[in-house]
């Protein structure tokens, strides 16, 4: 699913530049639960912001699908990102004036085949627990519930990966359980293929795998 | 849902659930600025309009018949006179008969001859009443006294500036020095004729070079000049029309019929006032820019802090895959909608409020009484004026922040 060869990023140039990747090699299989985890500066998030097209590396290759995705214009990332990734982000990442629904519906707009988005985010927000917050807004929302409803929009146009950065590092205990206890779910039942960084080394039970970084290299493989 | 549709989407979210007093005012002040754009041009298009009216009203009428090159005056002006006034549309047509004369009023308190006392020389017209009033505005102007009978023989009527006295603007030694109504005056024609008048009305038409003519019957003026050369005869001939702006049309009209002379619009006359009218022009751009750019400006500040304010859900919009460009329409949707509310709310301010009170209280000038004259073209170019303010003020804040990467919207790293 993606395949990462020689990735680099550097940040600035000569004496003050920063190498936050120095040569990533990796790989996700379609249908696997990975965490990237490793100390705080280790790359994780430089890693996970590329992989997502969000950003642009200074090297290397990435293939999703086996489209060489870095050949992809701005506007052709822009649409690989709205049909094929969907994010949650570390902090509560939700458009304040929207209310819950219209923020869950709002990437199902931007593609004219979706007609019945607005009956999917309904869906998508029950699967997530929030049936009854459909016109709340985030402001009259807990953290938790935000973030479920962050997951519930990322997963709104049925992405291929679901790119999450810390997304329970704002969330009490209780309600970063649920959240964790949903993506494993969606990954178990719906084969959804989620890419997570976290630096909680509790969060390991409920990934397949964990990804470690360290110096802009991946450290070990295959941990759990 | 296509892309106009999703920037239409959020630009109505942004605005009904942004801070209402930011909305409130940033359209009070499209609406302030667009009401500006069209107020300052229209009272100074009034001024320039009052200017030519006052021209038609007290100097030239419509169209003005002057003698040919190298002669003094015009010859058969009775035929002349039924001639054009056989044209449909054509009002009245008024001879004029002028002179100069040596004006002098208590001339008999003097000391001596030397004395110039209160004296001036100003052009006296001989007019038939009975047709200069279907030409010419002036004994609508008439601030005391009367104006002239047809037979009225030794009478005669002075403008303010002639007259002098409270209402002249004049200095004081340039008029007779406040001549009333009922008071002698003598007139002295450059053919050495001497006449007393008795002063039968007084005019202030507002308009300076007329209030310095003074009026006698043409009968009285021809007897002055000479009976036997000048009963036919006038300096001027002056047409009122029912349309103006036809002129051109009775021009050649008037030309096509044989008439002899110079033929000539208004406007051709109005040199000192389109002067005016051009430096007016100038002035309102003047004026105009500024209030455009001010307008821009604002609405500039209020979108790029709203922008400002929104960067990271800006950042947020486009990882999730909406595409810059509706970002932009977005914004771009607002300030027009900005634009389009102030100049809705800015043009019921104008013809619910301004106008209304213009044409009740019209601003009392010393050309005259202005009121407004709001041109269709200054509506149009306020409209575009404002709304290509808007498109500028809108488009520059939002490219700003579109053009940053994502990760520095959202994390400002």
């Amino acid at each position: 699913m993606i395949k990462v060869k020689n990735l680099q990023k550097v940040y600035g140039k000569g004496p003050i530049a920063t190498h936050a990747l120095k040569g990533i090699d990796i790989e996700v299989k379609p249908g696997e639960f990975v965490a990237i985890m490793g100390r705080s500066g280790s790359g994780k998030s430089t890693l996970l912001h590329i992989l997502g097209l969000l950003d642009m590396p200074t090297g290397g290759e990435i293939y999703i699908e086996n489209e060489d995705v870095l050949k992809l214009s701005e506007g052709e990332r822009a649409r690989f990102r709205l049909e094929e990734l969907g994010y949650v982000f570390q902090e509560y990442s939700l458009l304040g004036e929207m209310t819950i629904l219209e923020n869950v519906y709002l990437p199902a707009l931007c593609l004219a085949k979706k007609n019945n988005y607005r009956k999917r985010a309904v869906e998508m927000l029950e699967t997530v627990g929030l049936g009854d917050r459909l016109y709340h807004y985030p402001s009259e929302s807990s953290g938790g519930e935000q973030q479920r409803a962050a997951i519930a929009r990322a997963l709104i146009n049925s992405p291929k990966i679901l790119f999450a950065d810390e997304p329970t590092a704002s969330l009490d205990a209780a309600s970063a359980k649920v959240v964790l206890e949903l993506f494993r779910k969606l990954n178990k039942d719906s084969g959804q293929t989620i890419v997570m960084v976290t630096h909680e080394p509790e969060d390991k039970k409920y990934v397949d795998r964990v990804i470690w970084l360290k110096d802009g290299l991946v450290w070990e493989k295959n941990q759990q | 849902m296509g892309n106009l549709k999703l920037a239409l989407f959020l630009a109505y979210k942004s605005i009904i659930k942004g801070n209402r007093w930011a909305l409130v005012l940033i359209i009070l002040v499209m609406a302030l600025s667009f009401a500006n754009l069209i107020l300052t041009p229209s009272i100074l298009s009034g001024v320039t309009g009052t200017l030519d009216e006052q021209q038609v009203n007290t100097l030239f009428a419509n169209i003005v018949i002057d003698p040919e090159e190298e002669k003094y005056y015009l010859d058969h002006v009775g035929q002349i006179e039924n001639k054009i006034e056989q044209i449909p549309g054509i009002v009245r047509v008024s001879a004029h008969l002028k002179s100069n004369a040596f004006i002098e009023y208590q001339w008999y308190e003097k000391d001596s001859p030397s004395d110039r006392g209160k004296s001036g020389t100003w052009s006296v017209i001989g007019i038939d009443p009975s047709r200069e009033v279907n030409v010419t505005m002036i004994h609508e102007h008439i601030i005391q006294g009367s104006y002239l009978h047809g037979d009225d023989r030794d009478e005669v009527v002075l403008g303010i500036e002639i007259a002098g006295g409270k209402g002249a603007q004049s200095s004081s030694f340039l008029t007779l020095e406040g001549v009333e109504v009922g008071d002698k005056v003598r007139f002295t024609y450059p053919n050495g004729v001497q006449r007393e008048y008795r002063v039968k009305g007084i005019f202030h038409a507002r308009e300076m070079q007329a209030d310095r003519l003074a009026f006698v019957t043409r009968q009285e003026m021809v007897s002055v000049l000479g009976r036997q050369v000048f009963a036919d005869r006038a300096s001027q001939i002056l047409v009122s029309i029912e349309q103006a702006g036809d002129e051109s049309w009775f021009i050649e009209e008037f030309e096509a019929l044989g008439i002899n002379g110079e033929i000539r619009s208004w406007r051709e006359y109005g040199g000192a006032v389109g002067g005016i009218v051009s430096s007016f022009e100038v002035i309102t751009s003047l004026i105009n820019g500024i209030g455009l750019i001010v307008a821009a400006i604002v609405m500039f500040i209020v979108i790029y802090i709203n922008v400002l304010n929104r960067k990271r859900q800006i950042g947020i919009l486009r990882a999730i895959g909406i595409k810059r460009n509706i970002v932009i329409t977005s914004y771009l949707v607002q300030a027009l909608l900005y634009a389009i509310s102030g100049i809705i709310f800015g043009g019921l301010i104008m013809y619910f409020v301004i106008e209304p009170y213009f044409l009740n209280y019209p601003l009392d000038l010393p050309v005259g009484l202005v009121s407004l004259s709001i041109e269709p073209s200054t509506v149009q170019k306020a409209v575009w004026g404002l709304i290509l303010a808007a498109v500028f003020a809108g488009f520059i804040p939002v490219l700003s922040i579109v053009r940053q990467s994502i990760i520095k919207s959202i994390w400002g790293n």
